[in-house]
């Protein structure tokens, strides 16, 4: 655990970076449950949790949650979304050539595939999604785009994410989703939260 | 008089938007905290004209807005010498016209309005967020033509008081700062250069961050680094090696290593810091750092008028 400002502390897991977030969206679980005085927020993040407080916070016993975690799954079954996705992202047939794949027999598998919201963060509501098999792992674009259109849904590294709104962005672009990640009018606001279930439709 | 009381926009100014003390409890969705950079000019600004310190003002920047008052109104400017009565009650009559026009050397200051801005709550905030175009007045910075609500002014009393609080001064601006959560990730020469450096502050910088001109710290590897949850004030070198200091409209996740983290007490004179200054880091103790804030509290609570 580590001090990132006076009421702040960073809580980091080991190990390989999905199951490293599975142990932080525990965490950050456990911790917003435990009832703990002084709680301001707490941030899961790729394999951190942050843990805002106040000077009523115990810092002393946010130890335990990075040392011993509950092993167990988690209490509720996790919500499952189907994301109508299409396929016309600028760096489709990148994307797949450098898979060794045609854009087609890409997306077949991209269909198949199980994703798990890993963190939010960059800009509300986008969400980092693990499940890409390595050989879909991709650098992100050497130079950024000024704006990347609202929903798409892009790659880099090991995620895939999908853009709340426009925003300047460096992902590979895969296609687009009319699905609105976040809406002030909404209940709740946010489409997803960390641990939901996701998958691609064409 | 029955219509609405509230603050014409006639001029913007260069960044003037709609701030409070900032939106928590939705970092984990990506909301930013915003709020004001400068939270003990909004703090003490809200308490001369008798509000709650959290109520919602105009941050402006550089340049102010010039403004046209409908109903009789007490405006309080606070953390920079903007307008006719800096860090004083100003009591303005109904139609009369304010000009926050700029002030030598002056940065950034909260323009309090007895009773707070009417913008709607939202995520419990009614701080702008640019970056996802919501909060404030319509998600944006004002423009000619805005009307600002104002909620009925409370009936506690004006403070006589004057709020003056700490200017950047002539020399280099210190900050006080402890140990970031990657120093160990910078080697001992890049070490030393950050704590040894009179940093620059560019122009470049906004809401989001301070960006800092001086000797490169060294090429950091970023492209692998996993991404964790941000703080105010954390100072992280970019891949270039360069410092920025983050500030209340950073994104709530980053990738960059934190060498150091600016004491939380010293923010708010940053935020009164122009572009082209030089400051450099004073290195101290996390524990120090928060015996100071305990201390700014203090000062703040005995501050004439407020809550004992």
């Amino acid at each position: 655990m580590k001090e990132a400002g006076e009421f702040a502390w960073l809580l980091a897991f080991e190990g390989e970076e999905a199951e490293a977030n599975e142990a932080a969206r525990r965490a950050a679980a456990a911790i917003r449950t435990s009832g703990m005085p002084g709680l301001v927020d707490v941030v899961p993040a790729a394999r951190t949790v942050l843990v805002l407080g106040s000077p009523e916070l115990p810092a002393s016993r946010l130890e335990s949650f990075e040392a011993e975690l509950p092993r167990t799954g988690p209490a509720v079954a996790p919500r499952r979304h189907e994301i109508r996705m299409t396929p016309d992202g600028a760096d489709l047939d990148e994307i797949a050539s450098r898979s060794g794949l045609s854009p087609d027999a890409f997306l077949e598998v991209f269909a198949q595939l199980d994703f798990t919201v890993g963190f939010l963060g960059f800009s509300p509501g986008f969400a980092y999604l693990y499940g890409l098999p390595k050989a879909f792992h991709l650098p992100r674009r050497g130079t950024p785009r000024a704006v990347v259109p609202a929903g798409s849904v892009a790659l880099a590294g090991p995620y895939v994410g999908i853009y709340p709104a426009p925003t300047p962005g460096g992902w590979n672009l895969l296609g687009r989703t009319q699905r609105r990640l976040f809406d002030l009018r909404a209940d709740p606001p946010f489409l997803f939260v960390p641990g939901d279930r996701v998958r691609f439709r064409l | 008089m029955t219509d609405a009381r509230g603050l014409l926009v006639l001029e913007p100014g260069v960044l003037t938007t709609v701030q409070d003390l900032g939106r928590y409890g939705w970092a984990s969705f990506g909301v930013p905290a915003a709020g004001a950079l400068d939270e003990e000019a909004l703090r003490l600004a809200n308490r001369l004209v008798g509000n709650a310190e959290s109520a919602a003002a105009l941050e402006i920047t550089f340049q102010g807005p010039v403004l046209r008052t409908a109903g009789d109104l007490d405006l309080a400017v606070a953390g920079g010498a903007f307008g006719p009565a800096p860090g004083k009650v100003l009591r303005v009559a109904d139609g009369e016209i304010v000009s926050l026009a700029s002030a030598p050397g002056a940065t950034r200051a909260i323009v309090a309005v007895g009773g707070g801005i009417d913008v709607p709550l939202v995520l419990g905030s009614r701080s702008t967020c640019v970056s996802g175009r919501f909060g404030g007045f319509q998600g944006r910075r004002l423009q000619r033509g805005d009307f600002l609500a104002v909620f009925p002014a409370s009936s506690a009393p004006l403070l006589e008081a004057s709020a003056d609080l700490t200017q950047p001064g002539d020399g280099d601006v210190v900050l006080r700062a402890f140990a970031g959560s990657d120093e160990g990730e910078f080697d001992t020469a890049a070490r030393a250069a950050f704590w040894r450096t009179r940093w620059k502050i560019l122009p470049e910088s906004n809401r989001m961050g301070l960006r800092l001109s001086g000797p490169s710290l060294g090429l950091v590897e970023t492209a692998s680094r996993a991404s964790e949850g941000t703080t105010r004030g954390t100072v992280q070198v970019t891949a270039d090696g360069h410092p920025i200091v983050l500030l209340g409209e950073r994104p709530t996740t980053g990738g960059y290593p934190k060498i150091a983290v600016v004491a939380a007490v010293d923010l708010d004179l940053l935020a009164r810091t122009p572009p082209g200054r030089n400051l450099r880091f004073e290195r101290i103790a996390v524990t120090e750092a928060r015996r100071q804030l305990d201390a700014r509290e203090a000062r703040l609570r005995a501050f004439p008028g407020g809550p004992t």
